[in-house]
């Protein structure tokens, strides 16, 4: 991992690392649902994506919201076409935290995710291979509801901090497992975080954020904290979480962003996956794509991504509209 | 004004819910919006006006510092609970007759789509200014809408959407909620709508936040 990195700040040719594993659907014939619950699909998304763009820099793993509410109990909506969702909490008091159990690794679909790291670490898809987890503010809110998680931290608290505190055991043991399978790190997706104040984010994410990553990062092994609200003002305490990387959403400007981050450490952005990506024409995502790699071309340290997931159903030809523009913008 | 009328305001703005809750550490052991909100109705202080001078004026408050970015979706959400708090001992007074609901806001989340904060946030501060609010939740269809408003032919409807994906299923609403119901007044909202996404789908009104979907609401009412 620090290699790799290294590489990246002595090299001021750009690698992009998309979080994509859904467009390789369209290249290997498959449905979301295959890809949400056999392992070895998403592998061979992933394999077939990279062979198709050998300019990936890193093989990102499904950034999937549902698995680990799933493995705790939560009941979840699946359909063939569309991202799995938590169809209600699991709990709706916090004296019930009691009663939830930490789930084993390979509970529920984590072992499909697990066995599509496996296969793509082992198979090298990417120099680098990322696993996916949620955060472990985000994964409290899909067990106790999300609006509900809001409201706790400023009226319970003890009762929010518990919750944290069993999501975090989990989230460690799970990432963790990740490390074990060969991947080279992760990415800690910790949506809801971005709604936070400053100090509320500290308190009740990057806390447990750090713990996750005291527990699994080093030399070799790299997490990247994903945070995709308007996270301007959240960065310092995103930084205090010790993670090598940042990946940012398109809710902010990387202007902002870049001068807040040391150097050395990584940080990722943050073309629109819908509005753009998904939706843009090629000569759009060609003119966008430019445009970010030219308005941040002084940070060694960035790597271009998506500010999210690549959402299901995005054309072939907007992703090779990506790639373009990144060999055209790197040719000079 | 009045002194009762006063505090409740600050309870409101500060999302002070009765004198249990911890929050805001700065009023704790206080009492809240709940406990002001029965001592202004025992003084004998009217509904109406607990409403007019006393919660709306506190949401009008905390929404203006949320779109400023001093306060965020926590606090906002306590304010609006604090309301809500205030409101369940308006009710009678509201299903009575002795206060005039300004009329009915049917809202949900477009089908497709679970995101359900932002609307969470509209409808409560509709509620609070005076308005019946029936909240069809996430995932709502279409049937859902055009069966709520067979109950209630003469009410406003919200949709919100978060999703770009989902921002397209909003044009099938607003059309046939249009063909059965043409004087309905369709407003929508959600991060990726515009104005020209709302005019583009036929609806009415698109804003940005909670306060623009009161103005326009009250606005209605009096035309
Ligand atoms: C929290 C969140 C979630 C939570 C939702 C929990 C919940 N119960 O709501 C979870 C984790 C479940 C989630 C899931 C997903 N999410 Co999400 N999520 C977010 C996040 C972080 C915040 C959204 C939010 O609540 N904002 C706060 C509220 C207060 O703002 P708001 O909703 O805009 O509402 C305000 C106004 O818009 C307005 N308003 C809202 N509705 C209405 C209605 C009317 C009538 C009016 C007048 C006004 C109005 O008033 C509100 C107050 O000011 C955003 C990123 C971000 N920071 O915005 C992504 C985001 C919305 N999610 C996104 C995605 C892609 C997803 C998933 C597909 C991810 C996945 N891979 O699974 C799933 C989809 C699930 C589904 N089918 O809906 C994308 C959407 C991209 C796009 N434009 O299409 C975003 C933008 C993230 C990103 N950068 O890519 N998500």
């Amino acid at each position: 991992m620090t290699e790799w990195k290294n590489s990246i700040l002595a090299h001021p040719e750009k690698i992009a690392v998309p979080v994509m594993t859904y467009p390789g659907l369209q290249l290997i014939g498959k449905s979301v649902m295959d890809m949400v619950t056999i392992g070895e699909v998403q592998y061979h998304c992933v394999k077939a994506l990279s062979a198709k763009y050998p300019a990936i820099g890193a093989t990102t793993l499904i950034m999937d919201l549902s698995v680990e509410a799933e493995a705790f109990g939560s009941l979840i909506n699946f359909s063939e076409n569309e991202i799995p969702t938590v169809s209600k909490r699991l709990i709706d008091s916090f004296e019930q935290v009691v009663n939830l159990k930490i789930p084993a690794i390979g509970d529920g679909r984590t072992k499909s995710h697990l066995t599509a790291a496996r296969l793509a670490a082992d198979n090298n898809t990417a120099l680098q291979v990322f696993g996916g987890i949620i955060g472990p503010y985000s994964l409290a809110g899909r067990l106790y509801d999300i609006t509900e998680m809001m409201t706790a931290i400023l009226i319970e608290p003890e009762g929010a901090h518990d919750l944290l505190n069993i999501c975090t055991s989990f989230l460690k043991e799970y990432a963790l497992a990740f490390k074990k399978a060969g991947c080279n790190g992760i990415v800690i997706a910790e949506p809801a975080a971005g709604l936070l104040a400053d100090y509320q984010c500290e308190e009740f994410s990057s806390r447990y954020v750090k713990q996750i990553v005291d527990f699994v990062q080093d030399d070799n092994f790299m997490v990247v904290l994903h945070n995709c609200g308007n996270t301007v003002s959240l960065v310092e305490s995103m930084l205090g979480t010790g993670a090598a990387g940042f990946h940012f959403g398109n809710a902010v400007d990387m202007c902002e962003i870049l001068p807040q981050v040391p150097s050395n450490r990584l940080v990722f952005g943050n073309l629109d996956p819908a509005g753009v990506i998904k939706n843009g024409s090629p000569e759009i995502i060609k003119v966008k794509t430019k445009e970010l790699l030219t308005r941040t071309s002084q940070y060694n340290n960035f790597v271009i991504s998506s500010g999210c997931d690549i959402p299901p159903g995005t054309k072939i030809e907007n992703i090779d509209a990506f790639f373009e523009a990144i060999a055209e913008y790197n040719k000079g | 004004m009045n002194e009762i009328i006063e505090k409740l305001t600050t309870c409101i703005e500060f999302g002070k819910i009765n004198q249990k809750s911890p929050f805001p550490p700065s009023m704790r052991g206080e009492v809240g919006a709940d406990e002001l909100t029965r001592q202004a109705l025992e003084a004998g202080i009217k509904p109406v006006e607990i409403l007019e001078q006393g919660l709306i004026p506190g949401m009008n408050a905390v929404g203006l510092k949320f779109s400023q970015g001093k306060v965020f979706v926590p606090e906002m959400l306590m304010a609006a609970k604090a309301m809500s708090m205030a409101l369940v001992h308006l009710k009678p007074y509201f299903m009575s007759g002795e206060v005039k609901r300004k009329g009915t806001f049917i809202i949900g989340t477009v089908f497709g789509d679970l995101h359900d904060i932002g609307k969470n946030l509209v409808a409560m501060t509709v509620e609070g200014a005076g308005w019946e609010v029936i909240d069809l939740g996430v995932d709502v269809k279409t049937e859902s809408f055009l069966d709520t408003l067979e109950k209630y032919p003469n009410c406003a409807v919200g949709i919100s959407a978060l999703l770009t994906t989902t921002m397209g299923n909003m044009e099938s609403v607003v059309k046939l909620v249009k063909e059965k119901y043409p004087l309905t007044k369709v407003l929508v909202g959600g991060a990726p709508l515009n104005t020209e996404f709302s005019n583009k789908i036929g609806a009415d009104f698109y804003s940005r936040d909670p306060q623009g979907a009161v103005a326009y609401l009250n606005n209605l009412q009096n035309c």
